[in-house]
């Protein structure tokens, strides 16, 4: 008698107490979700019905040699950033876990605090760093290049530039995660490994490495999800030319919807890029957990 | 034959302006086993760890055979430790945890396959080799702590409190394990430990440190028989020795007679070569299982709690002058709690310290 009593207080106290976010998540996320799949099936202009024209969109979409160029663009942008803002943020962990107390805090709080900029502003400072007129770092362009060099202007310049600055913008959250990981590694391993004549390099490949590799395939995985979805650093700094050199896909995306009004096709191109972040992230995180486990 | 004892001279180690380790010399000769005890923070650790390499000497020498390894890394030095907390890594399987300085050294298979099993034959972990740490009980872990020091032939063992973690009954266990282990391998072992009976029961030699200098050393019994100071007195033996003060009221043809302060009916005759002079302040050291129930004269004792193990049992009290008192007991149930005994100390069983705390004798 009174246990399905008790179960139904508790059932009426656990909703109440999920509803808050429920209803935010279904508003907010759940109902767009929807209405974008069911949009991409549309020929809809950004606001207002369209007319239901089954896979068309979608059709259109794999002749598109726009989208294959973006997403393309999309590709070499996460192998100049997602690889090596891992490899830095490990070398910058590995050298702050070596320092003590307030030193440690305090160093880790200069390389944190880009991540708290906006990206507005980071995009700011690195536009006038890099000025092609006055830009105070043009001297080290030109003393490596023979000349200055308009970077956000220049074909060949541009992504690894936009590369440059998000790593710069986003590494000391990687740092934060790694360091947390380091400090989960007993000290006492350190010292039984050197008792066991490790070198330090064989202190590193043969205990941090290993027992870190957890926190290193977080840290990859959120990073390729995480520039997959480029979309702010490109439209500020170069608007993604030049000669469609850094387009990538939310790019497009954002121009058919709110430039072209193309309310349907946009929502196709986010529906693909979608799936394509969800197989690509759950296969490296399947990838990264074999190698783990050998 | 060749010396591979470990030999300590003038030690010391502060931790910035803490001096924990003020000035240590030991012998511990090839194949002893040594026990470091002491009270917590006072520096065992610190001077096994220091012996291991894992900690700086801030001064002297230490000597493993005649090798002197003072500024030597851990790894040259030919010791391993076994740590309280086993420090297995948890990423690889026993046989690895046990294979890993091999494995380093870069040995062939073939030898390393061998070291392995042979390691855990020793230590009863064939079957699980393939296990991680984190599938192994306690005891088990600890095996693997100690066949990964074993694997590695080391002149010198050093262990840290090796079986604090795990419960009573294994402890017992692990305690003979270790004991047959420093017969079969007939190495040098130095051991911490907090338990008493580890240390009375495993140790060849005994070392006892506190305030940053060795107290005491010899054999477990030497030290229960012969305390050389008050503190050593105190921490040998459990429960611990009693102590009354007293001052100096005669001197005899060969001792003196000691009367309690603050109960001048009670006073003892006690055998002395170097006599305190007449009026001097001492302690009087009884320990409880010298202590007599009498129907003559004695101490009265007002008991309030009996501590009954079944062999034995120890009556707390206190006497007039409310100084704590423990007396043992042995076979029959006494009930006694809640009433007043007097007992008696066994005659040459009264230790006598002068007021610093050294022994009188
Ligand atoms: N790295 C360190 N920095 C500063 N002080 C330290 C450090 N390591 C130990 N100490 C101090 O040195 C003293 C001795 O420590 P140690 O760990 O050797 O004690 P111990 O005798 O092993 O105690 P326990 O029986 O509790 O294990 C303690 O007072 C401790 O606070
Ligand atoms: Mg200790």
């Amino acid at each position: 008698m009174s246990i399905p009593k008790r179960r139904r207080r508790e059932l009426r106290a656990s909703f109440l107490m999920t509803a808050p976010f429920l209803f935010i998540f279904i508003v907010f996320f759940l109902y767009p979700t929807f209405s974008v799949i069911a949009l991409s099936f549309t020929d809809a202009p950004l606001i207002g019905e369209g007319q239901w024209i089954g896979l068309d969109n979608y059709a259109k979409l794999l002749n598109d040699r726009l989208f294959y160029t973006s997403l393309w663009n999309n590709l070499y942008f996460v192998l100049l950033t997602v690889i090596p803002t891992t490899v830095i943020a490990l070398l910058i962990a590995l050298a702050v876990s070596r320092l003590k107390g307030r030193m440690q805090a305090l160093v880790l709080t200069l390389f944190f605090l880009p991540y708290v900029l906006p990206v507005s502003v980071v995009t700011m400072i690195w536009a006038w760093m890099l000025d092609f007129q006055f830009g105070i770092l043009q001297p080290l362009i030109a003393a490596i290049t023979g000349k200055p060099v308009p970077v956000f202007k220049n074909p060949y310049w541009v992504m690894p530039m936009i590369a440059v600055v998000t790593i710069w913008w986003t590494n000391g959250f990687n740092v934060l995660l790694l360091i947390a990981g380091l400090r989960n590694i007993p000290p006492d391993l350190y010292e039984a490994a050197a008792l066991d004549g490790a070198t330090p390099w064989q202190r590193f490949w043969r205990v941090t490495w290993p027992l870190l590799w957890p926190i290193t395939a977080l840290v990859l995985t959120l990073q390729l999800i995480l520039q997959l979805k480029l979309f702010d650093q490109v439209y500020l700094l170069s608007n993604g030319g030049p000669f469609n050199q850094s387009y990538v896909v939310l790019m497009q995306m954002y121009r058919e919807a709110f430039q072209l009004n193309n309310g349907g096709y946009a929502s196709a191109i986010a529906m693909v890029l979608f799936l394509f972040i969800v197989i690509v992230s759950v296969l490296q995180f399947q990838l990264l957990r074999i190698g783990g486990r050998k | 034959m060749k010396d591979a004892g470990v030999h300590l001279r003038g030690i010391k180690k502060s931790f910035g302006a803490i001096d924990v380790i003020r000035g240590v010399d030991m012998d511990i000769q090839r194949g002893q086993f040594a026990v470091f005890v002491g009270p917590s923070g006072c520096g065992k650790s610190t001077l096994l760890r220091m012996i291991a390499g894992l900690e700086d000497t801030s001064d002297g020498q230490i000597a493993i055979g005649d090798r002197d390894v003072t500024h030597e890394d851990p790894a040259d030095r030919g010791v391993a430790m076994v740590f309280q907390s086993y420090a297995l890594y948890p990423h690889l399987s026993v046989y690895e945890n046990m294979a890993f300085s091999l494995r380093l050294a870069k040995r062939p298979k073939a030898e390393v396959d061998e070291k392995v099993r042979e390691a855990a034959g020793i230590l009863q972990l064939v079957e699980h080799l393939d296990k991680k740490p984190a599938q192994l009980s306690g005891g088990q872990r600890q095996r693997v702590a100690i066949g990964r020091a074993i694997v590695r032939a080391p002149e010198v063992f050093l262990f840290d409190e090796p079986l604090s973690n795990l419960d009573a009954e294994l402890r017992v266990q692990m305690r003979l394990e270790l004991a047959r282990l420093h017969k079969a391998l007939g190495a040098t072992m130095i051991y911490v430990t907090h338990d008493q009976v580890e240390a009375m029961t495993l140790a060849d030699t005994i070392f006892v440190l506190q305030g940053g200098y060795v107290q005491q050393s010899g054999a477990p019994l030497d030290l229960y028989d012969d305390p050389s100071n008050r503190f050593v007195a105190g921490f040998i033996g459990s429960p611990s020795m009693n102590f009354l003060d007293a001052t100096v009221s005669g001197h005899g043809d060969n001792g003196v007679t000691a009367t309690l302060t603050g109960q001048p009916d009670i006073s003892f005759d006690i055998p002395l070569v170097d006599k305190p002079a007449h009026g001097a302040r001492i302690a009087l050291g009884m320990r409880p299982e010298h202590l007599q129930v009498t129907e003559g004269q004695g101490l009265r004792v007002t008991v309030d709690v009996a501590e009954e193990l079944g062999g034995v049992s120890y009556q707390h009290g206190t006497l007039d002058g409310g100084e704590p008192v423990i007396f043992q007991q042995t076979g029959a149930r006494h009930g006694m709690h809640g009433t007043i005994q007097t007992v008696t100390p066994d005659p040459g069983r009264i230790f006598v310290f002068d007021a610093e705390g050294d022994r009188i004798r």
